[in-house]
């Protein structure tokens, strides 16, 4: 393992990230950050609040335009493309707030996302789309809240909520934005298993969250992320024992 | 599959319990507008075909404020381009009415994209301003280039699309024109709005990243709202000048009241719905027209109520806009559901639905905190 800044290039693996910087007027909140997920692994990004995780993401996925740095899907540069174009190429997202679309109903959110990118369609209407989203509802577990409001679910099944969203862009990547936070540790287990079971489908996931212990047993590999930079890599058993990173969790508590 | 059994059972009774009576509601409005002129006298046809034009203004403005959530408050930018662009080809190069009125359409979706492009950019109520803007600048134009555009008094009345030699005969011609051309416009909102698009607007008045992590992209479907009603505002336009009951005039066109009354007659007839706008058109119009012949006379301070007509008139929409504030439409359309589904003795569905404008409110307030950095991502 190693915490000197690699640098990276577009064939390094599937979703790769180098030298990544955003500025918010004096604010840095990622600072040359570099790393790389290869095809079919479950990579964590760890780190205490504020350490620009969610920036990070923000940044790969179109939200902000990186003040520099590239960002390498599939091999091509897609640095600073809109979020719809970055969803389209196959690198979908949830929230850590999850917005999920409050004036429809659970499986009307996810036909919007089935629906195309195109004016003069009734595609997004039909039966057959809506039997498509029923399956993706089934798949994350809410198969009884097709009919739900997502105001009246409870926190874990909004998370799903975004996930079946997510899902329904057919991503050959799907980004995770703190998907365990605030859930008890049965909920955890079930989406940890549910992850799983996208990954053996085919799907590469990166994961952030400040809340550690779900996501070690989870992921392939981990990156610290500390005041924006990368404090250490490696394997979840490695990251469990590195003192540096104890260091940045509640000074030397252990995780 | 069960679920799929209960859903097109469910559908069935959506069908029944309140598609169809709606639907019959519509058709018999729609029969009423068209027979109406054998009973009206002219002067109460001409009201009535300014009545229906604004009604056409009504559904432009929904169609992109309503049903997107970028508040435009300066719609009379959309209707004066149309009007005075029909009205100078006319007037100034004696363009025939029907050509003149195609380009002015053209003109208005080219000035609706020019200027929507870049406006649509922005987030949370910076759009709004620049809406707010527009007509203002517009009519400076107009009054610097006095020799064309008329300055402040406007233009005189361009030739009639379609006319006959006896007045009665002329409005009542114009009263069918101005009625197909409402049917006209409802038709293609409706469909435009009740197909995927339709969709994909409420998405956008409700979160606009949301629609882009779905990999639909809200700028291109924001700006197809705007020039789709830039050209439902050219066309009302172009026609109004064209008949008997209108001119390119700022006060009829472009001033803040014309964009502040089409956004109040939508707002009252239920925004969001292309059909409450174009009810609420009408009836706002007629409304405000009604108090104003009122030939009564208020008992104590002795003076006549159609000199408070305007007074009396804007409390009467504040009222309503504070006890209905999802509209007029969606609120009959709620008590018809409920009434049916008591006589029939079902459950009363629970209705979880926020006006549009409340949901356009807060996601100004959270477009601008996250402008501020404060984002909770």
């Amino acid at each position: 393992m190693s915490s000197e800044t690699a640098s990276y290039s577009a064939g390094d693996g599937k979703l790769v990230v180098d030298g990544l910087t955003k500025r918010f007027g004096g604010l840095t909140a990622v600072d040359d950050f570099s790393f790389a997920v290869s095809e079919g692994e479950i990579l964590a990004i760890i780190g205490p609040n504020g350490a620009g995780k969610s920036t990070t993401f923000n940044c790969v996925t179109g939200r902000y335009r990186p003040t520099s740095g590239t960002v390498w899907f599939n091999g091509e540069d897609i640095t600073g493309e809109p979020m719809y174009a970055v969803v389209n190429r196959g690198l979908a997202r949830t929230f850590q707030s999850f917005r999920p679309l409050q004036d429809r109903n659970v499986v009307q959110n996810v036909m919007l996302a089935l629906a195309p990118n195109r004016i003069f369609s009734l595609a997004g209407l039909t039966a057959k789309t809506h039997d498509r989203a029923v399956e993706l509802c089934e798949r994350v577990g809410l198969g009884g809240d097709l009919e739900t409001l997502p105001g009246e679910l409870p926190h874990a099944g909004i998370l799903r909520l975004g996930v079946a969203r997510a899902l329904a862009s057919e991503p050959e990547m799907l980004l995770l934005d703190e998907p365990f936070a605030g859930l008890a540790s049965e909920e955890v287990d079930e989406l940890a298993s549910l992850f799983e079971s996208l990954r053996r489908n085919g799907i590469t996931l990166a994961v952030i969250d400040h809340n550690v212990r779900g996501l070690l047993s989870l992921a392939d590999r981990v990156v610290v992320l500390n005041f924006g930079s990368k404090l250490t890599e490696g394997s979840p058993d490695e990251i469990r024992t590195d003192p540096d990173v104890r260091r940045a969790y509640l000074g030397g508590e252990s995780v | 599959m069960s679920t799929r059994q209960s859903l097109v059972d469910r559908t069935r009774e959506l069908t029944r319990d309140s598609i169809a009576p709606r639907h019959l509601v519509g058709i018999v409005a729609l029969v009423v507008l068209f027979a109406a002129p054998f009973e009206l006298d002219t002067i109460t046809q001409l009201t009535v075909i300014s009545a229906i034009y604004f009604a056409i203004f009504a559904m432009s403005w929904d169609t992109v404020s309503g049903y997107t959530g970028q508040f435009s408050f300066g719609h009379s930018f959309l209707f004066a381009v149309g009007g005075y662009t029909a009205g100078l080809l006319n007037l100034g190069f004696g363009v025939t009415p029907v050509v003149s009125i195609l380009v002015a359409i053209l003109v208005t979706m080219i000035a609706g994209f020019v200027f929507g492009a870049p406006a649509l950019r922005l987030s949370g109520p910076y759009f709004a301003v620049v809406t707010f803007l527009l007509p203002l600048v517009l009519l400076q134009i107009f009054i610097l280039k006095k020799d064309i555009f008329g300055g402040t008094l406007g233009l005189s009345n361009p030739q009639s699309l379609v006319s006959s030699s006896e007045f009665a005969q002329t409005v009542f011609l114009n009263y069918y024109l101005a009625a197909i051309a409402f049917v006209v416009v409802l038709a293609v909102l409706l469909v435009v709005t009740r197909s995927n698009a339709g969709r994909v607007f409420t998405a956008i008045r409700e979160d606009e990243v949301a629609v882009a992590a779905c990999g639909i992209n809200p700028t291109k479907f924001k700006l197809f709202a705007f020039v789709l009603s830039a050209a439902v505002a050219g066309t009302g336009g172009a026609l109004y000048v064209h008949s008997p009951v209108g001119q390119p005039q700022p006060s009829q066109l472009l001033a803040v009241a014309v964009s502040i009354n089409v956004l109040l007659a939508s707002l009252l007839g239920g925004s969001g719905t292309i059909t409450g706008a174009a009810a609420g058109g009408l009836f706002y119009y007629l409304l405000n027209e009604q108090i104003r012949q009122v030939g009564w006379v208020i008992p104590v301070l002795g003076v006549d109520v159609s000199q408070f007509s305007l007074v009396i008139f804007s409390l009467l929409v504040l009222a309503l806009v504070f006890f209905l504030p999802s509209g007029i439409l969606p609120w009959v359309m709620r008590q018809g559901r409920r009434a049916l589904a008591t006589a029939r003795g079902g459950d009363v569905a629970a209705d979880g639905g926020e006006p549009p404008l409340v949901r356009t409110y807060r996601k100004y307030v959270r477009e601008l905190r996250e402008l501020r950095g404060d984002d909770d991502e």
